[in-house]
């Protein structure tokens, strides 16, 4: 199994989040989480991704043959997960071309095969940003700051493609897009889909899902998985909402 | 040894003891220290130090032997080495360089904007044993570096220098303050700026933890006039920065940046006071503090606009990074305005680092320390950006590195 997560329970500030929660995603698949606000999705995401404010009540979570509770979260990063922020962090001052050129580095270093010089790393990035209808000049800002939210967006999925994930976890991209940046988007997500790779797509709505077709649909209510199927679960929930799954 | 025991025992090698005048300020400024009556409380002067300390010392000062300025005319460049707060008199078509006199000491002492109650300054005119004089002369451009050299262990310096940018003249000022040995600087600076003049004054204070540097200026800014002021302290030993700044003409500015590195047990002090006298006038104070361990710093800054200042334009700013539980930085921006056209702002920040943002740089594979030692660096990339001298934001990005290689 690729990613496997069994009986999960996690809390924050004595707030029960997440309840045996139980997902199993196999290599090359895409699944989508759904759920009403505050049923634990962007919690889930985060603790995949190792933020350290959550506590692990019970349960074990398997990536790639690791124990992901023995990985902290930059070994996660270089073992290939990825999360697309939902509100991506501005960080002033820390230039995106250098910071992304440590970030890929450092997943090569870890998986023994050799750095990216800069040159390399420049046509690279340049390449990946073309395709995202990136302008070159962004590139020379600092991260995320002073961005409109679509152009986070993009961004995050500029570092998802230079960073070639494994397993990319999208926390609700589409919030805060229109439907052309939503479509640039989603293009950028299909073209780096392949039989290798995995994504755990995070929505509220289907019209993310018009874009990227997902493989399995799983309805998230108050910390579990409710129900899990097709895109069929997709299409029930954009005419009823969540309404009848609480 | 109370003070005026100190004072007299050490009398023939302080400057100007023979001048009445001076002598009887002095005793004046005996009387405060005797009172004892030192309000810690409300005296930001006093504030993270034991002022017993510095009271109670043994003076000791050696003339230099050997001090040097050489110019390079080619490049308008000067160095200066100045040995025990002193140094070479120089003379040439762009600046004068010469010893200080009693009449300079008046200029000093008679200055109201500096605190009366500043017993740092008040020791400065007590003791004093050193310092120069350069006067940059009408329409010139010119650099000078100064590396502040102190040559024996328990040595007091007690020095009072001038600067005065003659109208239209521009001077870019480099001091290094590196020293290395058991000693103890107390700075007066006074500046003047005549007439469209420009200062551009870096200063780069790098002490071992066994040296106190005490600098305190003044500067004061006529018509169209800048001032502009960079302090980069690295230093493990305790550092005071106090600048008080006038603006006496219109069109004048003041610009005023502070930033400082600390780890162990060091400690900053750091004041800005800047007086509004004129209108159409600038002023921007900017100071940032990194802290880690048990480091502590204070920032009081005070901006004062006079009822004729109308059109200022004066922004201050602070802000720090407190890299552990135990480090601590204290900071009280203050305006004062009496004039009603006028725009001015004031804002601290200080707080651990942004572990959001820390999280999100180690979610793309950057190591705690590796994404900790970048939004440091961030942190003042603004400042470091803006030096637009190679040679320095080289010294400095250096001195960066090695602050950041002890940062765990």
């Amino acid at each position: 199994m690729f990613l496997e997560i069994k009986d999960l329970s996690v809390k924050i500030e004595n707030k029960n989040i997440l309840k045996s929660l139980n997902l199993n995603i196999n290599k090359g698949e895409v699944h989508a989480i759904m759920g009403p606000n505050g049923s634990g999705k962007s919690t889930l995401a985060n603790v995949l991704a190792g933020k350290e404010d959550y506590e692990i009540l019970n349960g074990r979570i398997n990536f790639k043959d690791n124990d992901l509770f023995d990985l902290n979260i930059e070994e996660r990063a270089q073992e290939g997960m990825f999360l697309a922020f939902q509100y991506p962090v501005e960080i002033p001052g820390v230039n995106i071309t250098p910071f992304l050129h440590s970030a890929i580095n450092s997943k090569r270093k870890r998986m023994n095969e050799e750095e990216i010089d800069n040159l390399s790393f420049a046509k690279l990035l340049k390449s990946k940003a073309s395709d995202l209808g990136i302008n070159i000049d962004m590139l020379k800002r600092s991260v995320n700051t002073g961005f409109s939210g679509g152009e986070k967006k993009r961004y995050e999925i500029l570092q998802m493609s230079i960073l070639n994930p494994d397993l990319a976890i999208l926390d609700e991209t589409d919030s805060g897009l229109d439907i052309d940046a939503l479509k640039i988007v989603t293009d950028g997500v299909n073209k780096l889909k392949t039989k290798d790779n995995s994504f755990l797509i995070i929505t509220h709505y289907q019209k993310l899902l018009d874009y990227i077709k997902p493989d399995y649909v799983h309805v998230m209510v108050n910390g579990s998985i409710v129900k899990s199927g097709g895109s069929e679960i997709a299409a029930e929930i954009e005419k009823d909402g969540f309404q009848k799954f609480q | 040894m109370n003070i005026e025991d100190n004072y007299l025992k050490n009398k023939k090698n302080i400057f100007f003891s023979e001048n009445k005048d001076i002598q009887t300020h002095r005793e004046k400024l005996i009387n405060i220290f005797k009172d004892d009556r030192f309000d810690k409380k409300n005296n930001e002067s006093l504030k993270n130090i034991n002022l017993k300390n510095f009271i109670d010392f043994k003076y000791k000062y050696l003339i230099p032997e050997e001090t040097s300025v050489i110019n390079n005319n080619q490049e308008n460049c000067y160095s200066i080495v100045s040995v025990n707060g002193q140094c070479s008199s120089f003379k040439d078509d762009k600046i004068e360089i010469t010893k200080i006199i009693d009449e300079d000491y008046n200029d000093f002492s008679k200055n109201d904007t500096i605190e009366k109650n500043d017993h740092f300054v008040n020791l400065n005119s007590l003791f004093l044993n050193s310092g120069f004089k350069i006067v940059i002369k009408k329409n010139n451009n010119i650099k000078i570096k100064i590396s502040n050299i102190i040559t024996d262990d328990d040595l007091t310096i007690f020095q009072k220098n001038s600067y005065i940018c003659e109208e239209g003249s521009s001077l870019n000022l480099i001091e290094e303050y590196e020293n290395k040995n058991n000693s103890s600087s107390n700075i007066l600076n006074v500046i003047k700026l005549e007439k469209n003049s420009q200062l551009n004054h870096f200063l780069i204070q790098d002490n071992s933890p066994n040296h106190n540097l005490i600098i305190t200026t003044h500067s004061s800014c006529k018509k169209g006039s800048t001032y502009t002021q960079k302090v980069y302290n690295f230093s493990e030993g305790y550092v005071r920065n106090f600048h008080y700044s006038e603006l006496i003409e219109a069109n004048s500015e003041a610009d005023l940046q502070g930033i400082f590195f600390l780890k162990d047990n060091n400690t900053s002090n750091n004041k800005t006071f800047v007086k509004h006298l004129a209108e159409d006038c600038k002023s921007n104070q900017v100071y940032k503090g990194i802290l880690n361990d048990r480091s502590k710093a204070t920032y009081f800054s005070n901006t004062h606009v006079d009822q004729v200042a109308q059109k200022t334009e004066g922004y201050q700013l602070s802000k720090g990074i407190l890299l552990s539980d135990n480090a601590s930085y204290f900071s009280k921006p203050e305006l004062k305005i009496y004039a009603d056209d006028v725009k001015c702002s004031h804002g601290s920040t200080i707080g651990p680092i942004d572990e959001n943002a820390i999280f999100y740089l180690r979610s793309r594979g950057m190591s705690k320390i590796a994404a900790t030692k970048i939004l440091i660096s961030s942190f003042i990339n603004e400042e470091l950006s803006s030096i637009d001298n190679e040679q320095m934001s080289e010294i400095i990005q250096k001195k960066l590195i090695r602050y950041l290689s002890k940062v765990k």
